[in-house]
Parts: C-alpha cells; structure tokens; sequence
C-alpha cells in the first residue's frame, strides 16, 4: 500500500540517493587507483571520478588523513542534503542514522571533559555527521554529575542515556563500556522505530541492524577476552536484536576462546562461514592474505588469534557491503538511504587504506581493501 | 654516573599523532599528576612549545629514552644537534608521513664522520 | 719546543734513578692505555656498524607499525584522542643495567614490561583485535628503539671515552716520555760534565802533589849531598834531620787533606 504513496513524500530523494549510489567507484577504477605511484597520482586518478577535483585546493604533500577528511566531507554535504529535504519519517530514519555518530561524539566529550581538556580542540575533533546544535553546552560541565544531566537535557540521546546509564555508572565504568552500552540501546531503538514504519523498510534494516548487532556481540566477546570485562558485564553489552539473540547471546556470553565463539554462531548459517578459516570468505572475494615475510619474521610469537580476529573484522566488512548492496535492489524504502551512507563509508575506508598503501609503500597489502561493485 | 641511570626507567615521545597514538598503544605513556612524558606535535604546534617540551624532557630525571620524530626533530635542529648529554638518551624515529632519512640523523652523521675519518 | 722540556730537577744520582724508575712507569703506562684504546676502539667500531644498522632497521619497523596503525583506523575509526586520554601509567618501561668493557660502565636498556590493561577495552565493538595487534606490533618496535637506544647511549659513551684516552695516550707519548727522556739526557750529562771536571781536578792534584814530591826529593838529596861533605859536623846532622821529618810531616798532612 505504501508503495502507492512513497514517492509523494520521498521518491524525489530516493532518486537522489540512488543517483549518488552510482557514483561510488567501481572495480575498474579501483584498479587504477592501486596502480599509482605516489599520492599525487592517486588525487589525479580520483579527480576523473565523482569525487572530482576535491582535493585541488590541498597543498601539495597531502595526507591520507586530509584525503580521508576531505572524503568524508563530500559524503556529510551530501547527507546533509538530504536531511535537509527529508520529510516525516524519513526525517526521523535519517535522525537516528546520526545518533551512531553522536554517540561517539558524545563519548569524546565526556572523556574529554573529564580530563578537563579544551573543548575547542574537541569539538574540531567530533564526526561532522554526529554534530548537534547542543554540543558546545556539553563542554561547559564541569563534573559528572553536571555533564550526566547535560546530556540528558540537551542531547537527542537522553534515551539511550537514562535507560541504560546512571550518574555514577559515568563516573566508574570505562570509557569503552559505556560506549557499548549506548550502542546496544542505539541498535535496540532503532529497531524499535523501524518497526513501527513497518513494509519493505522493515524487513531490509532488520536484517542489516540484526547483522551489525550480532557483529558488534561477537567483536565484544572475542576483544574482551584476557580484559578485566566480567561475563556478566558482557553479557550486558549485547543488544537483544540479532539472529543469535537469545540462544546465540547466551553462550557467546559464556564463551571462553574463539572456539566457542564459533560454536555459537553455528546456528546462524550466514555467520558459519565467518568461522570457517580455510574458505577464503564469503563471495570468494580478497579477504586478507597471511601477513607477508617480513612481517611475519618481525611479528614473530604473535598470537594465532589475533590472526583471526582480523580476518573476521574482514568478513563482517564484506557482508556488510553484501547486505547493503542487496538493499538496493528494493524499491520504495528507506534503507537505501542508511546502505547508501554505509557503502560510501566503507569506500571512504579504501580509499584511505589505497593512499596508505600508496603512501607507505605496502604494495602488497593494496588489494586488501574492499570493492563494492 | 653509576647510580644516575638508574631510577630512569620511562621513555618520553615527541612526535605527531599517530606515532604518540602507536606508542602510547604499547603503553610507553605516563601522566603523573598531569604531568605527561608525550608531546604531540601538528601543524599548529609552536617551535617553542617543541623546544620547551625537549628542555623539559632532557631534564627530567626519570627519562631513560627521549624518541623524538625526525621531522620535528628538524624543527628545533640546532637544539638537537646541541645536545650531547648520554641520559637521557635521544632518538630520532621516523614518522608516518615522513620516512626515514639517515643522512639527517645527528647521531648518524657523527657515526658516517667517524667512519669517513678513520 | 715541548721536545725541549725538561723538568726542573737537581741533577744528582738519586734524581737519575728516580727519573728512569718514572719513564719506565710512564711507558708502561702508555702501553696499556693504548692496549685499552684498542680494546675500545674494537668494540666501538662494532657498536658503530650496529647503530648503523639498528637504525636502518628502526626504519622498516616503524614503518610497519604505522602500518598496523593504518589497519586499526580502517576498521575502528580515529582513536587516538581516547588512547591520549586514557594514558595513566607506563606499563612499557625500561631498567638500566651496566655492562663493562675494558673498565668502562656502558648502561644498557632492558625492557620492562608489565600487562597493563590501559587499552584493554579501546575497539571493544568493532575493530579490537586490529588494536590489539598493533599493540603488539608496536610494542615490538618499542623494543627494538630500546635496543637501539642502550646502542646508541654505548656509543656516545665509549665515543667520549675513547677521546679521553687518546688524549692521555697522545699526552703520554708525545709530552710526558720526551719529557723524561729530556730530563734524563740533561742529568747524564750534567753528571758526565761533572766527572769530567772531577778527573780534571783529580790530575791537576796529582800533577801538583807529583811536583811537590820532586821537589822534596830533591831537597832531601842536597841535605844528603850536603851532609855527605861534612861528615865531622854529626850534630847538625841530627838537627838537620829532625828538621827533614818535620817537613816531611807536612808534606803528610796535605796528603790527608786529599
């Protein structure tokens, strides 16, 4: 039924936002890009893609950090757009897609505040995405207690904060806790809301939010092992939403090395593969060669797990992109807009890591990024 | 000297973001009462901030290794060059925009003199 | 003209023996600095191509872990500012220990590491085992700047050392040996001139005692002469006598004298 109705209200951005998709590099120009020398080659070579000249008024020895930067301010441009065109719920749908970035911003404050740092210097840090008209207000408390009700009162996240979070917990628990704990409430409400759009919206972010869910319990259970994170206080950090939420949750809260992680998302197939070490990943795609000669000689003992840990960081990335490329193929909901953020973000990435390689002169690790068409 | 090196047993770090970042990752950073044994430099950092931090740095008692980026190291050259002193001692590390150049080196290059020399 | 030193000495036989005893100590010294110099020179030549090549080294691997610190902002974000804030106490330190070479206390760093947990949880959602392994990557190049540090502090010691002996060894040999030497010379032939003067006297005296004695001789042979041709006159003879022991008597005394 809504389809009937969808693009009175947003048919114009859907385009815009379908219009933007195709502008994200493809392989044949990711090929091109590894193959330049230096970094100045690199900016040429983008400067014939939709980025255009974007780095033209850069002085000449350029940073990835400045490439990185510059990206991601294009993107921001853009988004900012299309909230800016945006009407009832997209409005909100596209809201809750910055609440991520807030929350980091948010988190950065508070560490920043509490060791009494100059704000300015902090909010030039924040993720332009997650900036709220409120948040030099932030910088101004002075104590925990002060900064808790700040952001309760001048903060889009006041949700998150007041189910999840007390004014001592701020001051006791780590830094990284909170973050999670914010994130858990985040995915949850998110969920919650694009339920209540219902339709084909529905059906596709549940099956992204179900994955970045499940993806953020496995990370959480697999780095806080050897860490002074209690079981009990991971099993906390998982968000309720997620194809391994409850059974799956359970024993990765129980879990005690990267086996029973493993045992745990037997039961979701799409997660068997992540775990399966001899594939070379999912969509047979690069995931990451073994770490070359001489870093391997200089590493040396280096744990195996780690090893896998990162190859799994990897796959997560590439399904990622998996699912959100799927959104695509879906008219008439809202998802293309959070795949489209997603996808460009994850160029972002390559981008960086191409120009770090360029820059660093790690030839062979430049293919190890992840293309999306 | 016996006894002088001996209660040194910090390293100090001058240098950009992503190199503090990385040391303090292998957890070389201490901050005792806000004191703080890293320095980070961007563009906006003064030549005299650099040179008061190195001042502080080479003076404090409890410093075994002062690792200074070369690039920042370059700023404040003529200080750089000036120190001799064994304790703490000073490297010149390269960063990750800037790869290393031995010929800048200043331990480096009384080593290529002495090696010249002789 | 330091070649025309010579100390301010009074040239007796005492000084001489003194002054060889102080060369011969002078040059034992000089040998066995120049033996420790060598011995410094060796190892410090060692440290020298190892500093050379730690160096190189320190390039590649820290190259590496700002690689490593590449991956971590590919899959985490910036996390720098929180890794900033969040440092509170060195788990990564360094103990010094001494090492001696040809009596010379060279320091040399030892890693000290204790697990901390400063960053245990920094990349707990997304990206934690990139961080950890850059960690680990640069807490391996932290070892080896450490390495290359006791390296680098050896050789500005043993630089400063190695200076210092070539000075007493150049100080030595060229001033305070030729020195000596010089002092001997002045005093051997001081001494020489001495005996020579001494001989000379020596003669002179015995030439003078020689004539001396002719000349009494040839008193005594005319008192003989004389007291041959007056025989009759025996009292003065006796007189005459007593007269010639005196004499002879003197003669005596100045030989004493001598």
């Amino acid at each position: 039924m809504e389809a009937l109705f969808f693009n009175v209200d947003s048919g114009f951005l859907e385009g815009i936002v379908r219009g933007y998709k195709a502008g994200l590099l493809t392989q044949n120009q990711y090929n091109n890009l590894t193959q330049c020398e230096t970094i100045e080659d690199f900016r040429t070579q983008l400067s014939a893609t939709d980025y255009g000249n974007f780095l033209s008024n850069e002085p000449p020895p350029i940073s990835t950090s400045t490439i990185a930067d510059k990206a991601t301010q294009i993107l921001v441009d853009q988004f900012n757009y299309l909230r800016s065109n945006a009407v009832e719920p997209l409005a909100t749908f596209l809201d809750y897609i910055t609440y991520a970035y807030m929350i980091d911003n948010v988190i950065l404050l508070i560490t920043g505040t509490l060791h009494e740092r100059d704000t300015h210097e902090l909010i030039e840090r924040c993720h332009p995405l997650g900036v709220f008209d409120s948040m030099p207000a932030l910088c101004v408390a002075s104590n925990v207690e002060e900064l808790y009700h700040t952001v309760l009162v001048e903060t889009p996240l006041a949700n998150f904060f007041r189910d999840s979070l007390s004014a001592a917990e701020l001051d006791d628990l780590n830094i990284e806790i909170i973050r999670n704990t914010l994130y858990k409430a985040y995915f949850e409400d998110f969920h919650a809301f694009c339920q209540s759009i219902g339709g084909p919206t529905f059906d596709l972010m549940s099956r992204i939010l179900a994955f970045e869910a499940d993806r953020r319990s496995i990370n959480i259970t697999i780095n806080s092992f050897g860490t002074e994170l209690s079981k009990e206080q991971r099993a906390r950090l998982f968000p309720t939403i997620g194809k391994l939420y409850p059974e799956g949750n359970n024993l990765l809260a129980r879990a005690d090395d990267v086996e029973q992680v493993k045992a745990a998302c037997e039961g979701v197939a799409d997660y068997r593969v992540f775990f399966d070490s001899s594939s070379s990943g999912p969509g047979g795609g690069s995931s990451r060669a073994p770490p070359n000669g001489s870093t391997a000689h200089l590493l040396g003992d280096l744990d195996d797990a780690i090893g896998v840990g990162a190859e799994l960081e990897d796959r997560f990335f590439l399904h990622e992109v998996h699912l959100n490329k799927q959104v695509f193929l879906q008219q008439f909901q809202y998802a293309v807009f959070y795949s489209y953020l997603k996808l460009k973000e994850q160029e972002i990435r390559s981008l960086t890591w191409i120009a770090e390689c360029i820059a660093q002169d790690a030839r062979d690790r430049i293919h190890d990024f992840i293309p999306i068409f | 000297m016996a006894t002088s090196f001996k209660d040194r047993n910090l390293l100090a770090v001058i240098g950009d973001e992503d190199t503090i970042t990385g040391l303090l990752l292998a957890g070389i950073g201490n901050v005792d009462k806000g004191k703080k044994n890293f320095l980070v430099v961007d563009s906006k950092t003064q030549v005299s901030t650099i040179e008061a931090a190195f001042q502080e740095f080479t003076e404090r008692k409890d410093i075994a290794i002062l690792l200074i980026n070369q690039h920042v190291a370059e700023k404040i050259r003529p200080t750089v060059d000036k120190y001799q002193q064994a304790f703490p001692a000073l490297l010149e590390i390269p960063s990750k925009d800037h790869p290393y150049d031995p010929s800048k080196d200043s331990v480096l290059k009384r080593v290529q003199k002495l090696f010249g020399d002789r | 003209m330091s070649g025309q030193q010579r100390e301010n000495i009074f040239p007796t036989r005492m000084a001489l023996t003194n002054t060889k005893l102080r060369l011969k100590g002078a040059q034992t010294g000089h040998s066995l600095l120049a033996k420790k110099r060598d011995a410094l020179t060796t190892r410090f030549r060692a440290i020298l191509r190892k500093v050379d090549e730690a160096k190189r080294k320190m390039g590649r691997v820290m190259q590496l872990a700002s690689f490593s610190l590449a991956e971590v902002t590919y899959a985490t974000g910036d996390i720098s500012y929180l890794v900033q804030e969040q440092a509170k106490s060195a788990s990564f330190k360094v103990k010094a220990k001494q090492e001696n070479v040809s009596g010379v206390v060279l320091p040399a760093f030892e890693v000290d590491r204790v697990a901390g947990s400063d960053f245990n949880l920094t990349g707990l959602g997304r990206g934690g085992q990139q961080v950890l392994r850059s960690k680990e990557v640069y807490a391996k190049a932290v070892e080896t700047l450490v390495e290359l540090a006791s390296l680098q502090t050896a050789f500005m010691i043993l630089d400063e050392v190695i200076r210092a002996t070539n000075r007493r060894v150049n100080a030595i040999e060229h001033v305070v040996i030729p020195r000596l030497e010089n002092t001997i010379k002045y005093i051997m032939s001081e001494l020489d001139e001495m005996d020579r003067e001494e001989f000379f006297r020596l003669k002179k005296v015995q030439g003078k005692k020689k004539r001396d004695a002719e000349a009494a001789d040839k008193l005594l042979k005319a008192k003989a002469d004389a007291a041959a041709a007056v025989p009759e006159e025996l009292e003065d003879i006796n007189f005459e006598g007593g007269g010639g022991g005196g004499d002879l008597l003197s003669s005596k005394d100045e030989d004493v004298i001598f």
